[in-house]
């Protein structure tokens, strides 16, 4: 059975990207065949697996079922790991969709051809509040949402689980923690206490981390004994032994 | 066939990958004479792309398969290397793996923990043992070939393997596009091939390995089949398909004696109930002394093996037998199961017994000499030298009448005997359709042979079950002095019902599947046909 995670939050530059890829290459590591599709038009992850930013057709016909998917995979550096890449025509995701019909299923009608081939199938997403996110809710399994501790992680957090609703999973784990800054280890405490389901696993602000962008790989690449890429290591494990069966 | 499942730690997380389509496109491979140089691969590439060699591993690899070759049958390949099993498809992607620390001996799917590997095993593999084939020790490297980006386009492997024992097999070289990439490793391909001295790879290194280890890739068959013309005489052709059965015999006795998996025994009594055919079938082509010596023997191999294979039959059906029970009430035909794992073991210890007398190494020792002799036309009957097509046809079509006519003599009412002499008659058209198969067109051939299995089937069925029911019943007396009696014993209550019902499923199905086979359609093909 194939799952579909996404890396989803209201908020820009938290982790998304970083939090999609490295766990997209450990899940292929392990052995399981693994999709990451970049719905951003920044294409982020794209370029951190140098893939060029292009779909063919572009974003338009592609979520509109007359492009077939398959034919835009690329594989990456990493076995078993492969990617549907950014296009920049994305940036208009959110008209295409709303000019399909049953906008909100689109995304999982591009996936669902895809499934036979992938145990896991990873979704990085522009920050948004928008069709695409809808869509984006309607087919992951799960949601992967990084935090950054700071005051409004807490507002944040209740107002993203009323937008998700029950249709997905919400894993959501702390990113970019700074342990010097007392701020954050209140933050964190104060939201681990009231809302008990969020992971334990947090991913700490590092260089490694930022490094993925120079060196245009993951970070088991850049530093495979650093205490960022543990930290993910540590993330997936809890990742997977929490999704629902 | 269950031994009880070893414990083992949890695999290094294999999540539920499924059996899967590749996800890239099949690799190709070029045998190299002669090492391969990085740099050279290098220059060939450059300047359109770069490479980047990662270093050099040696990796220990013995490779698995059933003796009759299972998984290279559909092209999957098993090997264990560091500490686990993978198992990899025709493009060498891995379907599935599993921690296992030493090399397995003897391997059954029933052994593995339940999860991906054994998931992927069981439909290939079923109930035979998989076994080191061969163990490989190879030098590998990989080169990712490079665009502009950096980026990774194809994948380039170079293995040089080393046999046990130290003999070298040639180099290989494998490239694997990446997906999406297709044309720039179209383009590697030509740049390769035009600038160093490659030939595509005839076999895989698992079956160079193989061959030069004095196997044979893809494993031994249990095949009766030989070629044959039509105007062979019989004697030569008895000998023929007799030969190849004697093989067959001899090639599983010692995995039977050595009780490897249940499937030795099997194909050992397939082939000497074909042998047993052929000896009536085609009995004018034997000298009648000698025959009537041989058919004693065969009939006692046959005799000698039979409760074993009884016994495995069982064993291997429990599961689905208990599956008819209610969830709840299956753990309580425990004791069944124990008592018939301790009949297999006597019956085991009788049949090994018999199998190594001499008499049984005299039967098959004095059967090879006939058949050579009669290959050499120096023995033969009094049929010996009429063509082979004309009794074939002869016996195919009597065959054929005699089913046609008891079958439809068969009502509701009629005793159960006389579908058991039915489904014998079905065994002997059977094996008269499979070994002179090669002298009609298949188009005849295959039709009849379908209808008739789908028959075989249902009459096999109807007695298996009926036998089985016999046995559990007879079962009941030592059941009873065991621990747990009670409820097994009317957990066997249940099961004898189940097994009754099952019978009577097949006897409804009966009619259908006779009338299928008996078409008068049919009929009037096979006149023509075996005329
Ligand atoms: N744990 C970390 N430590 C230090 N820097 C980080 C960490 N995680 C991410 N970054 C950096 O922060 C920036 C944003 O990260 P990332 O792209 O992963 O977030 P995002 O949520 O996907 O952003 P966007 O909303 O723009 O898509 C990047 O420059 C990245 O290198
Ligand atoms: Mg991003």
């Amino acid at each position: 059975m194939t799952r579909v995670l996404a890396t989803y939050n209201i908020k820009g530059g938290v982790g998304k990207t970083s939090a999609a890829v490295n766990l997209a290459y450990l899940a292929a590591r392990e052995g399981a065949r693994t999709l990451l599709w970049d719905l951003d038009p920044q294409g982020a992850s794209t370029y951190l697996f140098r893939v060029k930013p292009k779909i063919k057709g572009g974003g338009d016909r592609l979520v509109r079922g007359k492009t077939d998917a398959d034919s835009q995979i690329k594989g990456t550096d990493h076995e078993r790991l492969d990617l549907l890449p950014a296009d920049f025509s994305y940036r208009h995701m959110d008209l295409a969709l709303d000019a399909a019909k049953r906008p909100t299923t689109r995304l999982d009608r591009v996936l669902e051809p895809l499934k036979p081939d992938y145990d896991f199938i990873f979704l990085d997403c522009p920050p948004s509040i928008s069709l695409v996110s809808e869509s984006v809710f309607e087919a992951a399994d799960a949601l992967l949402v990084p935090m950054i501790p700071a005051t409004l992680s807490s507002r944040t957090f209740a107002q993203l689980r009323d937008v998700v609703g029950d249709t997905s999973q919400v894993l959501a784990f702390f990113s970019m923690v700074d342990g010097r800054k007392r701020l954050h280890r209140e933050v964190m405490a104060e939201l681990s206490a009231a809302y008990p389901e969020i992971l334990t696993a947090a991913i700490p602000a590092a260089a490694d981390v930022e490094r993925m962008g120079v060196e245009r790989t993951v970070v088991e690449e850049v530093a495979a004994r650093g205490r960022a890429a543990a930290a993910y290591r540590e993330l997936w494990a809890e990742v997977r032994a929490r999704l629902r069966p | 066939m269950s031994r009880p499942r070893r414990a083992l730690p949890p695999a290094r997380a294999p999540p539920d990958v499924p059996d899967s389509s590749p996800v890239s496109a099949p690799s190709e491979s070029y045998e190299v004479t002669g090492p391969l140089d990085p740099a050279a691969v290098a220059e060939a590439l450059a300047p359109a792309f770069g490479l980047h060699a990662e270093a050099p591993v040696r990796h220990a690899r013995t490779y698995l398969d059933t003796f009759d070759g299972r998984l290279h049958g559909p092209g999957l390949t098993l090997v264990h290397e560091g500490g686990e099993l993978v198992l990899a498809d025709t493009a060498q992607q891995t379907v599935a793996r599993e921690r296992w620390p030493r090399v397995p001996k003897l391997l059954l799917v029933t052994d593995l923990p339940a999860g991906p590997l054994a998931d992927a095993l069981a439909g290939p593999v079923e109930m035979r043992a998989l076994q080191p084939l061969v163990r490989l020790s190879s030098r590998e490297q990989l080169l990712r070939v490079l665009d502009g980006e950096e980026k990774t386009v194809v994948r380039l492997r170079i293995e040089t393997p080393v046999l046990e024992g130290g003999a070298r097999l040639p180099t290989h070289l494998h490239v694997v596009p990446v997906r999406g990439y297709e044309k720039q490793a179209a383009k590697v391909l030509r740049r390769l091939e035009a600038a160093l001295d490659l030939t595509p790879a005839a076999g895989s290194i698992a079956d160079d390995a193989v061959r030069a280890a004095g196997g044979t890739p893809g494993g031994v068959s249990s095949s009766p089949k030989v070629p044959l013309a039509a105007d062979d005489t019989a004697a030569v052709a008895a000998a023929r398909v007799s030969s190849r059965l004697l093989e067959v015999i001899e090639a599983n006795l010692p995995g039977t004696l050595a009780d490897l998996d249940t499937e030795y025994l099997h194909d050992f009594r397939v082939a000497v109930r074909r042998t047993r055919s052929l000896q009536r079938e085609l009995r004018g082509a034997f000298p009648g002394d000698a025959l009537r010596e041989a058919r004693a023997r065969f009939k006692r191999l046959q005799a000698v093996t039979g409760d074993t294979r009884d016994l495995d039959v069982y064993l291997l059906d429990f599961e689905d037998f208990a599956a008819h029970l209610p969830e709840a009430r299956r753990p309580d035909l425990e004791p069944l199961r124990r008592l018939l794992r301790r009949r297999r073991a006597a019956a085991l210890r009788r049949m090994r017994r018999e199998l190594r007398t001499e008499e049984t190494a005299a039967t098959l020792a004095d059967w090879r000499t006939l058949l050579a002799a009669m290959t050499a036309g120096e023995a033969g009957g009094p049929d010996a030298d009429v063509p082979l097509l004309t009794i074939a046809s002869a016996r195919i079509r009597t065959v054929h009448r005699q089913m046609v006519k008891a079958g439809s003599a068969i009502g509701d009412d009629t005793p159960a005997e006389a579908l058991h002499d039915l489904r014998k008659k079905g065994k002997e058209l059977r094996y008269l359709l499979e070994f002179f198969a090669p002298l009609y067109p298949a188009v005849v051939i295959k039709p009849l042979v379908s209808s008739l299995k789908a028959l075989q089937d249902t009459l096999g069925r109807f007695q298996d079950r009926e036998v089985q029911a016999e046995l559990v019943a007879s079962l009941a007396a030592d059941v009873h002095k065991m621990d747990d009696a009670t409820s097994a014993l009317m957990a066997m209550g249940l099961l004898v019902e189940g097994l009754h019902e099952q019978q009577r499923a097949a006897r409804d199905e009966f009619a259908t599947r006779f009338a299928a086979f008996a078409a008068p359609g049919q009929g009037a093909i096979v006149k023509e046909t075996f005329a």
